[in-house]
Order: structure tokens, then sequence, then C-alpha cells
């Protein structure tokens, strides 16, 4: 069992004259260990740190984007998905390495805070949060739509849309649930993502034999690029929210046992293996409706593919899919949304009293607060398109900065910084990765750059006037 | 601490267990692995939890610590947070090597200890165990089988007697082991009757594995009814396990 030393320091002080928490002396491939012999278990194995991936991510580019995304990019939202793949597997690469260098809570903001500064890890960290808190609004609106479309199932006329009114209910569950629940989480969430890649691999093998002809029926020919060129990137842009839950992975480094293994085998596994999902359902659902006729079903046009395919059934079980994968993401970006609120206030940057537990359910009621309070105004707006958006943007900005910071770590190579796993083709690969992710932002709609702008400016005040004086940079 | 038999002592630090009145000499003789540890909810991290909770767990550590070292013990000690109790104790055991792991129910004076020996595996674990741990007390040791229909008495003398054999040679006096044999009962309730005149029971662990020990596995069943302290012998750990 190699013992990996950490070796950065902390300092300074924050406005309520806080300090950042020690840092851990060594990283084993089952503790992670502070002095006076206290220890802290990891966990979470490779199925666990998988399912958190997948488990995040497969919710939306499955049962939300399809329909928006054939309705702006048409048959060539394939390709849209494809790029996005792309974008996230370049980000996971590196961010691999920078995790089995420093298999900390944290994720992304542990990275760049270390790597290169408190300023940009502030930025980052705040926005992580943020970032997070738009993405569980998303799922949350998301999964109200499914809800809305068992009720419609069912035969009931609702005077007005319960979208946004289930989505409200379910943010105050899920948050309800987080604080005072100790059931097995992570064991249930194992079992939410097998059943849904059972259910999703049937689907998808009987929609792909029947785009095919298989079953002798015409599927719609339509041209690819049926709605131009550009709207491929935009839509790329749009769906990378499917994309957005390796990076949880690293949010719960610090409990992943043999991190070295398997924290790098979780980020690119879980998104070779949505990548390949989200692509074969674009092409199932296209190629059952064509883009147009997809477009009108919006969120939930897998429903109405289903129901073509296997008739009620199917539709059935695709509307349980649908609401399981949009609570399990949503529920899972909440979690991560509170463990990011405990990585900034770890460090000073938030008030060290957001991330107290409570005594009763040992529960970080306060930074699990912190994240479903603004959810639910966020859900409220009930804007999926703009919410997912906002929610890119700010981890696209994460994820090119985790990027650059791999670079400036490979070119200061500090003593501390030894990863197990070291990205191939570097630099082209991160400095790619960087690009990439930057690029992909100049393809969302103005408002949302204008709110993820906003989001990084005040995150950059609130560094300058609260926690100026703290520096989270690791040694050289 | 080189005959000292290491004993992991697992003690759920911040939720009022501590360490039962008569725990400290009845492992005088022993090397003490010390464990606090705290389980925690999973939407916790575990970070979270030591930044809050670590003096206040360290502060009551640290008088256990002085109650077993006041007592005679070597200590060593650890803090763990953790989602998985079970696994953190049999990580603890496998990194310290503990012989056995003790279930700290209260104990008054040691004067007379039930060894439940289910058959020859792990045998001698068991004896450097009783030998290390009571040895040095005079307590008395009575060995226990309950033997079903398919053993001879002969077949049970032979164990019983390798058994006496093996903790005279590690210095016990042959006058203070005992034997005895018990038929016709299901094994646990033997047990939990024969314990009820000793003060103290040691007994292996149970087939299934190394993963049910502390929730509800017959050594724990026995402790839940015993009262007293148990002090279970670990298998011969396995090198590693997957993931």
């Amino acid at each position: 069992m190699a013992e990996q030393p950490v070796d950065v320091e902390s300092g300074g002080q924050n406005v309520a004259g806080e300090t950042p928490a020690a840092e851990p002396e060594a990283v084993t491939d089952d503790t992670t260990v502070h002095d006076d012999d206290v220890e802290l278990e990891r966990t979470i194995g490779l199925t666990g740190g998988l399912a958190i991936g997948i488990g995040t991510m497969i919710g939306a580019g499955i049962f939300v984007f399809p329909g928006l995304a054939a309705d702006s990019a048409g048959l060539a939202a394939t390709l849209s998905f494809a790029i996005g793949g792309l974008v996230a597997l370049l980000v996971a690469l590196p961010t691999s390495e920078l995790a089995t260098a420093m298999p900390r809570s944290g994720g992304g903001y542990y990275f760049i805070s270390r790597g290169m500064g408190t300023a940009y890890g502030a930025i980052v960290g705040l926005g992580l949060w943020l970032g997070l808190v738009f993405a569980s609004a998303f799922y949350l609106v998301g999964l109200g739509h499914y809800a809305h479309a068992v009720f419609i199932e069912l035969g009931i006329d609702l005077p007005v849309s319960p979208v946004i009114g289930i989505g409200l209910l379910f943010g105050v569950v899920l948050t309800a649930l987080s604080i005072g629940g100790t059931e097995n989480t992570a064991t249930i969430q194992n079992v939410v993502v097998g059943i849904l890649l059972v259910v999703l691999t049937v689907f998808l093998s009987y929609g792909v034999l029947d785009a095919l002809g298989v079953f002798g029926r015409e599927s719609a020919p339509e041209a690819f690029f049926s709605r131009g060129y550009f709207p491929v990137l935009t839509t790329a842009a749009l769906v990378f929210t499917s994309y957005l839950g390796f990076a949880q992975v690293a949010t719960v480094a610090g409990e992943i046992k043999q991190p070295g293994r398997n924290l790098p085998l979780a980020m690119v596994g879980s998104v070779l293996v949505v990548t390949v999902f989200y692509i074969v359902t674009i092409f199932v659902a296209t190629s059952a409706f064509g883009a147009d006729r997809l477009g009108q079903f919006g969120e939930t046009a897998m429903v109405e593919v289903a129901r073509d395919f296997l008739g009620l059934p199917g539709a059935i079980a695709i509307l349980g899919a649908g609401l399981l994968a949009t609570f399990s993401s949503a529920n899972a970006s909440i979690l991560s949304a509170s463990r990011a609120v405990y990585a900034l206030s770890r460090d000073a940057l938030l008030p060290r009293k957001a991330s107290e537990v409570n005594l009763r359910y040992g529960t970080p009621h306060v930074a699990l607060l912190a994240a479903g309070g603004p959810i639910l105004v966020l859900v409220a707006t009930g804007q999926v398109e703009l919410l997912a958006e906002v929610a890119s943007f700010l981890h696209l900005v994460m994820y090119g900065l985790m990027c650059v910071a791999l670079i400036v770590l490979r070119r200061r190579d500090p003593e501390w910084y030894s990863p197990s796993f070291r990205v191939p083709g570097y630099p082209v690969l991160p400095g790619v990765g960087a690009l990439a992710s930057f690029g992909l932002i100049a393809f969302m709609q103005p408002t949302s750059i204008g709110l993820g702008i906003v989001v990084m400016l005040v995150s950059y005040l609130w560094y300058r006037y609260y926690a100026g004086d703290v520096t989270l940079k690791g040694d050289i | 601490m080189t005959d000292r038999p290491s004993i992991l002592v697992p003690i759920r630090v911040l939720e009022g267990e501590s360490v039962p009145e008569g725990v400290p000499a009845l492992l005088a003789n022993a090397h003490v692995v010390l464990l606090g540890y705290h389980v925690i909810p999973e939407q916790t991290a575990l970070g979270q939890a030591q930044m809050q909770f670590e003096d206040r767990a360290n502060s009551r550590l640290d008088e256990y610590e002085e109650l077993f070292e006041d007592a005679g013990a070597t200590v060593e000690r650890r803090l763990v947070f953790t989602h998985d109790g079970q696994r953190t104790l049999d990580r603890m055991t496998t990194e310290h090597d503990c012989l056995a792991v003790l279930v700290p129910n209260a104990a008054g004076a040691v004067d007379d200890v039930l060894v439940a020996i289910r058959g020859a595996v792990g045998i001698d674990r068991l004896a450097r165990v009783v030998a290390g741990v009571f040895g040095p007390t005079g307590a008395t040791v009575t060995l226990y089988h309950v033997a079903d229909e398919t053993e001879t008495d002969q077949d049970i003398q032979t164990l019983l007697d390798g058994m006496t054999q093996r903790l005279t040679d590690l210095g016990m006096e042959a006058a203070s082991v005992e034997t005895r044999i018990e038929r016709e009962q299901n094994a646990l309730d033997a047990i939990v009757d024969a314990a009820d005149a000793s003060d103290a029971v040691v007994m292996g662990e149970s087939d299934p594995s190394l993963a049910t020990f502390v929730f509800g596995m017959p050594a724990a069943q026995v402790a839940d009814r015993f009262l007293g302290p148990v002090l279970v012998v670990q298998r011969e750990t396995v090198p590693e396990r997957e993931e």
C-alpha cells in the first residue's frame, strides 16, 4: 500500500478570522491520513464510482434532450452528442490525472485552487456550487415534465401545467431526505443505475433493429444536416449538460478506494458509456419519427418513441425510467453541491458554519440547504434550456481551467505532484481540452453566457471581500 | 509487545459508547489496538465530520488510552471516520495484525473463562489469545466443545488435549485448564448457557465471513445474550480483497 505524501500548505484567514482546515498528511489506498492517527476511510469502489458518474449523467441526455436537440439540429443532433462526448473525454483524462495526484474531496475546485491559486479556486468553487444548483434545477424541471406526462397518460387533465409545481415539490423532498435520511443511498444509486441501463439496453436494441429495417418498417429517411451546420455546435453546447456527471466522481475523490486505479476508470468509463447510449438514443429517436415530429414532443419525446415501438407498455417503461433517472440525477447533483459548499468552507472561502454537521442525523444541513434553497428559486423559472446552459457554462469554465491547471502543474512540477495516472499526449491533449471547453461556451445563447459571467464576477468579488488573504496554492 | 496478543477494541466513540468497567483490567496483558470510530451517512463528507468532531473524539480517546495504560496494557490508537463501520473494523484487524476483536461488555473480576472451540482450524491463534490474555492472571480456563453426532468422544478429547498442550507450551499451568464437552444442544444456546457461569468468553469467528462479525453473527449473538466481554478470535487474514 503506497503512501502518497500530501505537501500542500494552506494559510491566511478570511474576514471572519477563520483559517483553512489543515491538509492531511498522506493518502493511501484505503484512507486519507491526518495527524494524531486520525483516518478517513475510503468506502466507494469502482462500481460505486461508475454509478455516480453514469447516474448523474444519463438522466439528462436520454430523457430530456432528444426532443429539444432534434428540434434544433435535426438528425445531426447525433453529431452534437458525439462532440459533447469528445469534449467530455478530453477533459475527463486530465481530470483523472489531477484526481490521482490529489484524491481529495472537492473535485475540480480542489485541483484548481491548489494548482493555480485562491482566486481561480474561488471562481471555480463558487461556480461549481452554483453550476450544480443550476444542473439540479434543470433535472428537477425535467422530472416535472415526466410527472406531467404520467398525468396525461392517466387521462387526468389538469387546468394548469404541473411541471414547475412537481419540480418544486421534489426539490423540497430531496433536500429533506438528504438532511434527515440515513438509508444506504449509495446502494440505492447502484441499483437505480443498473435498472436504467437494463431498460435502456433492451429498448435501444429493439430500436436499432427497427431503424435498420429488421422489422420491415420504413423509417423516416432524412437529410443529416437538415438544419445546417452551425446548429450542430450550438446544440452540442446545449446538450453538454448531459456530460457533467464525471466531474461529480472527482468531488468524492476523497472517498474512493484505490484512487489511483478507480478514479480514472470511473471517470473515463462513465463518459464512454453514456456517450454510446446518447448517440444510439438520438439515432433511434430520430429514425422513428424524423427530427421535426420528435422536436414537437419536447422534453418527453422518448415516451412517444417508446410508444411507437412497443405500444403502451413501452411508454410506461420509459416514463418510469425517466422519472427514476431525472430523480437520481437531481439527487446526485444536490449532494455534490453540498460537497462543493463543504470544500469551500473547509478552505475558509465560505463561513465555517456552512459545513456544520447536525448531531441528530450526522448530515450537513446548512450545506444541503445552501444547495436546496437556490435550486427551488431556479426551478420556479421553469426554463429548461437556460438552466442547462448556465450549468454547462459554469462547468465548462471549470473544465477548461482544470486542463490549464494540469499544464501549469506539469511545468512547475512541484515535488508533491506525483499522479499515478498520467494523461497521454501531453501537452496537446489537455491543451485541446481547454480550448474545446472554452470554445463550446461561445456557441451558447447570449443570456446564458451573460448569466454565467455574472456568477463568475460575483464569485471573484466575494473572494476579494471575504477571503482575499487566504492562500491555497501548493508549494513549488 | 512481542508476546502480547494484539486485541482490537472498537468503540463508537461519538455515540456514547465507552470502555466498560473491567475491560482495561481484562486486557492488562494485551497489546490493545484502541479504535475510536464514527459512522456517518453518505450525504456527509468524511472530512466534514472530522472537522467538527475530531477534538471531542480525541479527548475521549485520550481518557480511554490512559485507562488501558494504567491497567498495564500497551496501547496503539486510531480514530477513523467512515461510511462503513464493518470495513473499517476489517481493515484495522488486518493492518494491525489483531488476533481478536473484543466485544466490549462490562466485566467483573475474571476468574473463569469459557473458551469455545469449534474444531482444529484456527486453534493456534485461539491458544495465543487465551494464553496471552489470561495466562498471567491465573484465571481458570474451561475449554468447551459442543459436539454433534458424528464426533466420537475420542476425537473431541484429542482436540481438547491438543489445545491444552498448546496452552501449557505457552506457559499456562495445566491445573488451570479444564475441559468440558456438551452434546444434544444447539451450539449457540449451549455456549450462552455455559457462559453464565463464566466471567468472559473467548470464541472463534463463525464460518460465513469476516463481513458479518459485528452485526449479528453467532459471536455477536453470544455477546448480546451473555452481556459479558467476548473476545472473538479472527481468522488468519487472506491477503487483500478485490476492488
